[in-house]
């Protein structure tokens, strides 16, 4: 009995947690979705790291270049400012941004198809650590936060996704803004700050108007703030690190990013092209998750079907016998109580309603035991629902994939839906022995002993 | 003449025992009447207990009639036979039989629970029967509280319970001792004398069965003799001996002081 309540308990949990793991994996999947489609008009235009791009190498070493490699240091090593012009930070950005004059690129905006660009700047802060790396030690920086500085213009924040969707708290950036920062949650506990604090950034204070969630286009230590802000804060006027390029649709993306190309050959040129690949890579893998959720919550089924119908054929069992048992025990009561006038009918009821009552009783101590052993029991008879076997983990929803002991409840419908078979099997098990003894012949019954 | 409640014509019961076949009862012709008491002897084997389960139809007849208040049981199938059972026909065992997880009381309504009575009704008959057999205060007590004789008597309460036309006792008195033996035999034949209950019992004790109006002596499934019992002169009080007046209550004969 109590293995006949564990099991559908253990199910529902199972059930529960692929229904809870579904859930994650079809809201990750529009979200993935939401994202592809926000994201396939754009490009995403930076100088590229290293090498050819800052003018190490002399053939490349135009004004034009060169003007962007002044300040290459910006985004990559040691915030703002602080060596301008050293040129041998750039070598090792690998594949970083570096800035760019501004004005250079105002000729990308009048490309057919274009539908609007945003210049960003973007500005790590943090601590500087060396590193042993091939018997040679290098300068690293471990960023605390990253300044992104994003034009807070209306027509372009509200219509293109460059700033973060998911405000935990407080408001979004919005046009006009100055002054006012948008924390992630990490820089909020860095900076032990929340809405309405100010905060001091490279000596300036700031005002922080809310906090954005990680996202896919916010990264977890990125702050946000006025593209003007932040140029002045990092000393770097004029410049910008990347440029975001939405194309007016998305068919035409590739002949935009090619005119970016030709018209700027030192930029690299990304089209969502590549991230959408990503997404659908990663889109493809949470299908199989969840098809190989699925395929486990069936194999589960089966093995708890099997378990059941072998619970269920072994209880009728059990109460087949006990019952033949005890019409063998009390023959000659039966041979009395039809001596005395029970008719058959009555002989048969009192005996199924016995084994009825009896299995009743087992019912009872049966959701007494399961109540308390139900997780043991089902986690013992059942395979856990883990599309990922085991090692394979799936962020905030690698918790969904296994029922833990709290999840394994036992509901009052399935008591009641237990209490009900026991007393279908009782009936179903004592229907023969009651068959037999109210056809035992009285004089019969009266000679045995 | 007194009506006749039971009334066999040339009754046959063989059944096989392993390979062999069993002639229990061959031809028994028997009639009773109203208000009688009969005693069936006879040695073992000789088809007393086969008769007395035929006459209780708790078993049925290979050939032959059994009129009882003019109907014969022997044709009727088992859905109308435990009406019979239940309202013509009492039944007490040598072991009595009572329901050892039901007190006295609850021992003798059983019969009735099947019967259009209401529960105090039944409540007020068993507690009636049990005063009759002489167990008043008695009746909350489980069998295994009583004595062998109470047992016997509560059982015959039960017997009673739904006013049969017949009592049937196979060898009542089998498992008592003298004392409750003699005491059983009184009340039998007091049922018998005061309340007018036609009494069939088995037996293969001669004294029990001399206290009865006729004595039946089966032998291989035949009545072979037929005598007249010490009760029948009780109840028409007249010393079987001398012929005086005697009491029912008298256990000798006042005048020539033979034992009655």
């Amino acid at each position: 009995m109590a293995i006949m309540i564990s099991i559908p308990a253990g199910i529902t949990a199972n059930q529960a947690s692929t229904q809870n793991l579904t859930q994650n994996l079809s809201n990750t999947i529009t979200q993935t979705e939401a994202s592809i489609n926000q994201t396939l008009t754009q490009i995403t235009c930076s100088l590229s790291s290293g090498f050819e791009g800052f003018g190490f190498n002399p053939g490349n070493f135009t004004p034009g270049q060169f003007g962007g490699g002044g300040n290459f240091n910006l985004g990559q090593f040691g915030g703002g400012g602080n060596v301008p012009g050293e040129f041998g930070g750039g070598a090792f950005s690998g594949g970083g941004t570096s800035a760019m004059n501004e004005t250079l690129y105002s000729d990308i905006s009048s490309i057919e198809n274009v539908a609007a660009v945003v210049p960003s700047l973007q500005a790590s802060e943090g601590t500087n650590q060396t590193v042993e790396m091939f018997g040679r030690s290098f300068t690293r920086l471990v960023p605390d936060y990253v300044i992104e500085g994003i034009p807070l213009n209306s027509s372009l924040v509200d219509n293109y996704p460059i700033l973060p969707t998911n405000i935990t708290d407080g408001r979004n950036l919005q046009g006009g803004d100055s002054g006012v920062v948008l924390l992630s949650e990490n820089n909020s506990k860095f900076f032990d700050a929340g809405v309405g604090d100010t905060i001091t950034i490279l000596g300036k204070t700031f005002e922080v108007v809310g906090v954005h969630g990680s996202s896919g286009v916010s990264d977890r230590t990125t702050l946000y703030m006025n593209l003007s802000d932040a140029q002045v804060l990092t000393n770097n006027t004029g410049y910008i690190t990347s440029l975001e390029v939405f194309a007016s649709s998305s068919s035409v993306v590739t002949e935009v990013a090619n005119a970016v190309s030709s018209l700027h050959p030192e930029l690299s040129v990304v089209t969502a092209q590549q991230r959408l690949e990503q997404l659908q890579a990663m889109q493809t893998s949470y299908n199989t998750a969840l098809q190989n959720a699925e395929s486990t919550l069936n194999q589960t089924q089966t093995t708890a079907f099997e378990e059941i119908v072998v619970a269920v054929a072994a209880t009728s069992l059990i109460v087949l016998f006990v019952m033949l048992y005890t019409v063998r025990e009390r023959t000659k009561e039966i041979g009395t109580l039809k001596a005395i006038g029970f008719s058959n009918w009555t002989v048969m009821s009192q005996f199924m309603l016995e084994g009825v009552l009896l299995s009743l009783v087992a019912g009872v101590v049966g959701i007494a035991i399961a109540s308390v052993a139900a997780p043991t029991l089902s986690s013992l008879l059942l395979p856990s629902v883990n599309p990922f076997g085991g090692s394979v983990r799936l962020g905030a929803n690698a918790g969904a994939s296994n029922p833990s002991a709290a999840t394994i409840a036992i509901n009052p419908q399935l008591m009641l839906l237990a209490f009900g078979a026991a007393a279908l099997l009782g009936a179903l098990g004592s229907l023969y022995p009651a068959w037999r003894a109210s056809r035992t012949r009285p004089a019969e019954a009266m000679r045995y002993e | 003449m007194s009506e006749a409640v039971l009334k066999i014509e040339n009754l046959s019961k063989s059944y096989t025992l392993g390979k062999r076949s069993v002639q229990a009862l061959s031809g028994v012709n028997l009639k009773v009447n109203k208000g009688e008491f009969v005693a069936i002897m006879g040695p073992s084997g000789s088809g007393k207990t086969t008769l007395l389960n035929v006459l209780g139809c708790l078993d049925k007849p290979t050939s032959g009639r059994i009129l009882l208040d003019e109907v014969d049981v022997a044709k009727l199938p088992e859905t109308e036979l435990y009406k019979i059972r239940r309202n013509k026909i009492g039944f007490v065992f040598q072991t009595f039989n009572l329901l050892p997880y039901l007190n006295a009381i609850e021992n003798v309504e059983l019969p009735m629970e099947c019967t259009k009575k209401s529960k105090s009704e039944r409540r007020r008959r068993a507690s009636k029967l049990l005063e009759m057999v002489g167990l008043s205060g008695r009746e909350g007590h489980r069998p295994q509280r009583l004595s062998a004789g109470e047992q016997q008597r509560v059982a015959i309460a039960r017997a009673l319970a739904n006013d049969p036309a017949i009592l049937l006792a196979d060898e009542p008195t089998g498992n008592l001792d003298t004392k409750n033996k003699q005491e059983l035999v009184k009340l039998l034949a007091s049922l018998n004398l005061n309340q007018g209950t036609t009494i069939i019992i088995v037996t293969h004790d001669g004294q029990v069965a001399s206290h009865t109006e006729r004595m039946l002596l089966l032998k291989d499934g035949k009545i072979i003799k037929e005598k007249q019992g010490l009760h029948l002169a009780k109840k028409k009080l007249m010393c079987p001996h001398c012929g005086s007046r005697i009491q029912v209550s008298d256990t000798s004969c006042p005048s020539c002081k033979k034992r009655l």
